[in-house]
C-alpha cells in the first residue's frame, strides 16, 4: 500500500513537472471561474525572481484578508498604469480579472533572505472587487491582537504567533485599537491609497512575518503569502471562509 | 525536473511545529531593571507577566502614552512622535523548524550579522537576536519619502544604540 502511494504521488509530480517545462500553466479551480499561476511565477520577466517551486503554504488556514470576493492579486508597480507597467489607468479592468499572478519578491529594494535575489518585495499586492476607494473591507486572517497601528500599517499578531501586516488602509476607516482583540473575519478597515501623507494606488499590501528555527538559529521573516492566501480563497469562493 | 526536486526537497523539510525558543538570560541589571525614578505603570502592569528580556529605548522610558500589547512570549510597545511612529518588540516563539540539512535554507538563514537594518514598505527597521530572541525596533513616518528618519539609518542607529532593559522574568 505504502509503494503504491509512493508510486502514485511520484507519477501525478512528474506530470505536474512535465507540464511546468513546456510553459507556466495557469491552475484553474473549478466552480467560480478562479484562475491563479503558480507561485513564484513573476510577469514580466525583469519584475524580478519569485521563489518557485516553493508551494508550501506557510500559514495554513487564514481566512482571506478581505472580506469578499472577487479580488485580484497582481502587481501594482508592472501592472497597467504602474510605475514600470504598459500606459494606462490603474483602474484598468484587465487590472481586475484573473488569473492570478504572484508578486511576493518583485523587485524591490528590502532586504528578503527569502527571495532568490536577497532583496524584494516583501508580501503581495491585492486589488479588491474593483477600484472603488474606501469601500472595500480587510479583515482579520485569524483570530488575534493588534499589536499596532502606523501612519498607514496595522498589525495583527494571530493566536499561531505569526504576524500579518496591512498597508495602505484608509486611516479614518480603522475599526480596531491597538491591544484590541479580533476574531477571524472581523473588520479591520478600507482598502485606499493611504501611504501617510503621500498616496500610492488603490490596493491592499498583506505580508506574514514568522520566526523560522533552524537548528540552534531562529530568524523572524517574511514568508511567501501566495499560497496561504490562493488556499484562503478557495474557501472564500466556497462560502467556508 | 528541477522545479519537482525543488518542491520534494522543500516540502521534505520544512516542519511545521512551533513551539518556544530558548532563552539565555542576561545577568540583571538592577540599575535598569529598578531605576531611581519608577517607570510609568502602563509600562510595568504591561509587561509583568511576560517572560522574555523587555527592551526599549532610553529616550521613551518615560512616556507615559506609550501603548503596550504583551503575553507571555512576545510584546510589543509602540511610541507616537512627531510624524512617526516607533514600535519595539520581541518574540520567543517560532512557527516553523527547518532541518539544517535543507541547502536552500542554509544559504538563507545563516546567522545574521548583530543587526540587520532594512528598508521596508515606506519604513525602517532594525533585526536583531539577543538572549535567543528574535527582537524588531522599527520607525514609520507620515511622509516616508520625504522624513529623514524614515530615509536614513542614523535615527534608527541612535535608538538601537539606546536600547535598554526594562524588564521581563524568567
Amino acid at each position: 500500500m505504502r509503494y503504491f502511494l509512493i508510486a502514485l504521488i511520484a507519477i501525478g509530480l512528474t506530470a505536474c513537472a512535465t507540464k511546468d517545462n513546456k510553459k507556466v500553466e495557469q491552475q484553474t479551480w473549478k466552480g467560480k471561474g478562479f484562475t491563479y499561476y503558480p507561485a513564484g511565477y513573476l510577469k514580466p520577466s525583469n519584475s524580478g525572481r519569485g521563489r518557485r517551486g516553493d508551494n508550501y503554504i506557510y500559514a495554513p488556514n487564514i481566512r482571506f484578508p478581505l472580506a469578499y470576493a472577487p479580488a485580484y492579486i497582481n502587481s501594482q508597480v508592472y501592472g497597467i498604469g504602474g510605475q514600470f507597467g504598459p500606459r494606462g489607468s490603474l483602474c484598468d479592468q484587465r487590472n481586475y480579472k484573473y488569473p492570478w499572478r504572484d508578486n511576493y519578491c518583485e523587485k524591490r529594494t528590502r532586504g528578503m533572505p527569502l527571495c532568490p535575489a536577497g532583496v524584494g518585495h516583501q508580501g503581495v499586492d491585492i486589488r479588491a472587487k474593483d477600484c472603488r476607494d474606501n469601500t472595500h473591507y480587510a479583515v482579520a486572517v485569524e483570530e488575534g491582537v493588534i499589536t499596532y497601528i502606523g501612519s498607514y500599517s496595522v498589525k495583527l499578531r494571530g493566536t499561531s504567533g505569526r504576524t500579518y501586516r496591512y498597508l495602505h488602509l484608509n486611516s479614518h476607516s480603522i475599526q480596531v485599537r491597538r491591544g484590541q482583540r479580533v476574531w477571524r473575519g472581523q473588520k479591520i478597515g478600507r482598502v485606499s491609497d493611504n501611504m501617510g501623507k503621500t498616496k500610492t494606488s488603490i490596493h491592499l499590501h498583506f505580508d506574514i512575518k514568522q520566526t523560522i528555527r533552524f537548528g540552534n538559529y531562529s530568524k523572524s521573516v517574511y514568508v511567501p503569502p501566495y499560497t496561504s492566501l490562493v488556499d484562503a480563497y478557495k474557501r472564500l469562493l466556497r462560502g467556508r471562509p | 525536473m528541477r522545479l519537482l526536486l525543488t518542491t520534494l526537497f522543500l516540502l521534505s523539510s520544512l516542519n511545521a511545529d512551533s513551539g518556544i525558543l530558548d532563552i539565555k538570560w542576561p545577568k540583571p541589571n538592577l540599575q535598569q531593571q529598578k531605576p531611581s525614578t519608577p517607570y510609568p505603570t502602563v509600562l510595568t502592569k504591561g509587561i509583568k507577566n511576560t517572560k522574555l528580556p523587555i527592551y526599549i529605548p532610553s529616550s521613551f522610558a518615560y512616556d507615559e502614552k506609550m501603548v503596550v500589547v504583551a503575553d507571555k512570549n512576545f510584546y510589543t510597545i509602540s511610541f507616537l512622535l512627531q510624524g512617526a511612529t516607533v514600535m519595539v518588540s520581541g518574540d520567543r516563539t517560532f512557527q516553523q523548524s527547518i532541518s539544517t540539512s535543507n541547502s536552500d535554507f542554509q544559504k538563507m538563514m545563516k546567522p545574521s550579522p548583530t543587526i540587520e537594518f532594512m528598508e521596508e514598505e515606506g519604513m525602517r527597521s532594525a533585526n536583531f537576536n539577543r538572549h535567543g530572541v528574535n527582537y524588531e525596533l522599527s520607525i514609520e513616518c507620515d511622509k516616508p519619502k520625504e522624513d529623514a528618519r524614515c530615509k536614513e539609518e542614523d535615527f534608527l542607529r541612535k535608538l538601537y544604540s539606546k536600547l535598554i532593559m526594562v524588564g521581563g522574568r524568567p
